[in-house]
């Protein structure tokens, strides 16, 4: 019976009865209903389940090579995660992060573009209910946003399919034209929820408002389902290149000014979600590798660091690089798990990330596409900034801490050691991630020329580092709000559209204040009648019940 | 539990980083690393380029602050 049902259902009804279960059952019985969930990874690759529903045919459970690594890192963040919140007991967030991740599962499984849309769509609504959450004022707002850009990208999704459907008369999941309308509107839908330029608003705006758990939750599963229908449906896209360099270059500069940690974090994993978008771009059997490859680590790297930061804010209250400074004494295994986490994204040798950029560096070398390798160079030196050096800095050096704070809990502990594990293990023993990805390509990431380049640029641009705080160069924390694009919806539009609505608003009181004169004076003529038998003063109830009866007596007119 | 802890850290980490930085130095001069386009191969490139980076996007990022740095309070109002 497990056999056919799809991956991650058994993640979303589980979570349904998750109220009924006490609270000390609930952790277990969620990992139970992961471990349930993963037995579909044992199934092989094929199509399972087919629904024929108004003349449509839906194929609700697929596998193939480009899934079978997603799903299996699904799985491990779903576990991550609901271990690193075992303390946690808000009923509310449990539910929404069981559903979230059996949702991402199934998206990952749907084999047609109507299947993706209700899986899309299941995600943006459970999500928003981990944002919610954070159980701030500025949590809930975030939230509401962060809902309209979500559903946002649901509803370009299915217009995409509609006219796909429309056009070609099939909706099935496979390599779209770019050029073709809905190839556009998909695109659209895929690019928003990938955080593309301009469209990156929402994720360091509702990421870092969530609560402690909730942020690593949000960091592993989104993002990386668009990344994989971007490689599903728009493998080779030239544009895509660009847009990729683009996003790995300039959320750099804005992560280097931004003083919450978390936030750091959100701008570094639109930069890193750049280096999986310029893989898809290249669209080589290696390259797209690569970009499995690199998801697949990131994922594990991204939740590292997002919990060191969550044990912080869990300890101290904030993530603010302005308050915090010298816990390495009170945190130690936090410190040293972040360190690891900063190592693996810098991409240092036997550290996960090198074994997974490499390929991207390594196709975009053998494609000869010069300008875009060096933007990625560069970029990669921007990574060893903010999350190599930044985040551990701030947090845990910087400067000396005057009040104690505990080390992390337990159960965040095993988490992020786990993950940590994970990251140095991949990187020393690359073979094992190789096996699972899509295409079965030869590669060596630890030739001496790679290793040599990139510990010459990582351990140069910590020299740098070095000497631009020796020379107080380097821009101190200051209490701020960066600006970015969530500015255009935030202040722009509603800049623009509050005064046009209250000129809208003041002709229209002008134009009621004119009839309320006309009617006054009206009234006053008929106010030395007030006190004859023709005018009787009613009440609005009355009045509308007499509309009521009117109504009905018109509705059985029409009827007969 | 002293107040130059983080200040003999610091100072020591210079110092490996420092040697370190000079052995990569050194090793380039004794193989000829290979790399995808020819200007990579110029003896520490790589090191020449993470260095003027990490530069280049600390001190932009600091002048981006004229232009992108508003009060933490900015959105409530």
């Amino acid at each position: 019976m497990m056999s056919n049902m799809i991956p991650g259902l058994v993640m979303i009804l589980f979570s349904i009865v998750l109220p009924v279960i006490p609270n000390y059952f609930r952790h277990p019985v969620m990992l139970l209903s992961v471990f349930l969930s993963s037995l579909s990874l044992f199934n092989g690759y094929g199509i399972f389940l087919e629904w024929d529903i108004l003349g449509l045919n839906l194929i609700l459970y697929q596998s193939d090579s480009l899934t079978f690594p997603f799903a299996i890192i699904f799985h491990i963040a779903a576990v991550l995660v609901i271990i690193f919140s075992w303390h946690n007991k808000n009923l509310m967030e449990q539910m929404a992060t069981l559903a979230y991740a059996g949702s991402a599962i199934g998206a990952l499984h749907a084999g047609d573009f109507f299947s993706l849309f209700i899986w899309w769509e299941a995600t943006a609504l459970t999500s928003v209910f981990i944002v919610f959450a954070g159980n701030t004022l500025a949590s809930r707002n975030a939230a509401m946003r962060y809902l309209i850009i979500q559903v946002s990208s649901g509803v370009l999704l299915l217009i995409g399919t509609c006219l796909m459907l429309y056009q070609t008369g099939n909706h099935n999941l496979a390599t779209l034209d770019l050029n073709s309308d809905f190839g556009k509107f998909i695109f659209i839908a895929f690019g928003i929820k990938a955080a593309f330029p301009l469209l990156n608003g929402w994720l360091q705006d509702s990421y870092p408002e969530s609560s402690v758990t909730g942020t690593v939750a949000l960091s592993a599963f989104t993002t990386k389902l668009a990344i994989y229908a971007l490689a599903r449906t728009f493998p080779g896209t030239d544009s895509l290149i660009w847009i990729g360099a683009i996003m790995t270059a300039f959320p750099v500069f804005f992560a280097v000014i931004e003083n919450d940690l978390r936030r750091v974090l959100s701008f570094s994993l639109n930069n890193q979600l750049g280096f999986m978008v310029v893989g898809i771009g290249i669209g080589t059997e290696l390259s797209l590798n690569g970009t499995v490859a690199h998801a697949f680590v990131h994922i594990i790297y991204k939740a590292l660091l997002f919990m060191s930061m969550g044990a912080v804010l869990y300890r101290t209250g904030t993530t603010k690089a302005s308050e915090l400074g010298g816990l390495y004494k009170y945190m130690p295994l936090t410190t040293i798990f972040c360190i690891v986490g900063a190592m693996s994204i810098s991409a240092f040798p036997l550290f996960s990330g090198f074994v997974a950029k490499s390929l991207i560096m390594s196709s975009l070398g053998g494609a000869g596409m010069v300008l875009i390798y060096f933007v990625l160079f560069f970029a990669s030196a921007g990574v060893l900034e903010h999350s190599g050096i930044k985040i551990p800095y701030f947090a845990f050096f910087a400067h000396e801490r005057k009040t104690r704070v505990k080390e992390a809990p337990l159960n965040m502990l095993i988490a992020m050691g786990i993950a940590a594990f994970l990251c140095i293990g991949i990187g020393v023993y690359p073979r094992y991630l190789y096996q699972i990805l899509p295409y079965a390509v030869e590669y060596q990431p630890y030739t001496l020329d790679h290793v040599i380049s990139q510990l010459q640029l990582l351990v140069f641009a910590i020299l740098a580092f070095l000497f631009l705080i020796k020379f107080k160069l380097y821009p101190s924390e200051i209490k701020s709000t960066v600006l970015n694009s969530d500015w255009f919806y935030r202040r722009m539009l509603p800049g623009i559209g509050r005064p046009f609505f209250k000129m809208v608003s003041n002709v229209i009181e002008k134009f009621y204040f004119n009839l309320a004169f006309v009617f006054n004076f009206l009234l006053g003529k008929s106010k030395k009648y007030n006190n004859s038998s023709f005018i009787k003063v009613t009440t609005p109830s009355f009045a509308t019940l007499i509309l009521i009866i009117v109504l009905f007596i018109m509705l059985l007119i029409a009827v007969i | 539990m002293k107040k130059n802890d983080l200040k003999k850290f610091g100072e020591i980490f210079t110092k490996y980083i420092l040697i370190i930085s000079i052995l990569l130095i050194l090793l380039d001069f004794t193989f000829h690393r290979h790399g995808y386009f020819s200007f990579e191969e110029i003896y520490g490139f790589p090191a020449f380029f993470g260095f003027i980076s990490f530069v280049f996007i600390v001190l932009v990022g600091k002048w981006l602050r004229k232009f992108l740095m508003r009060k933490e309070d900015y959105y409530d109002e």
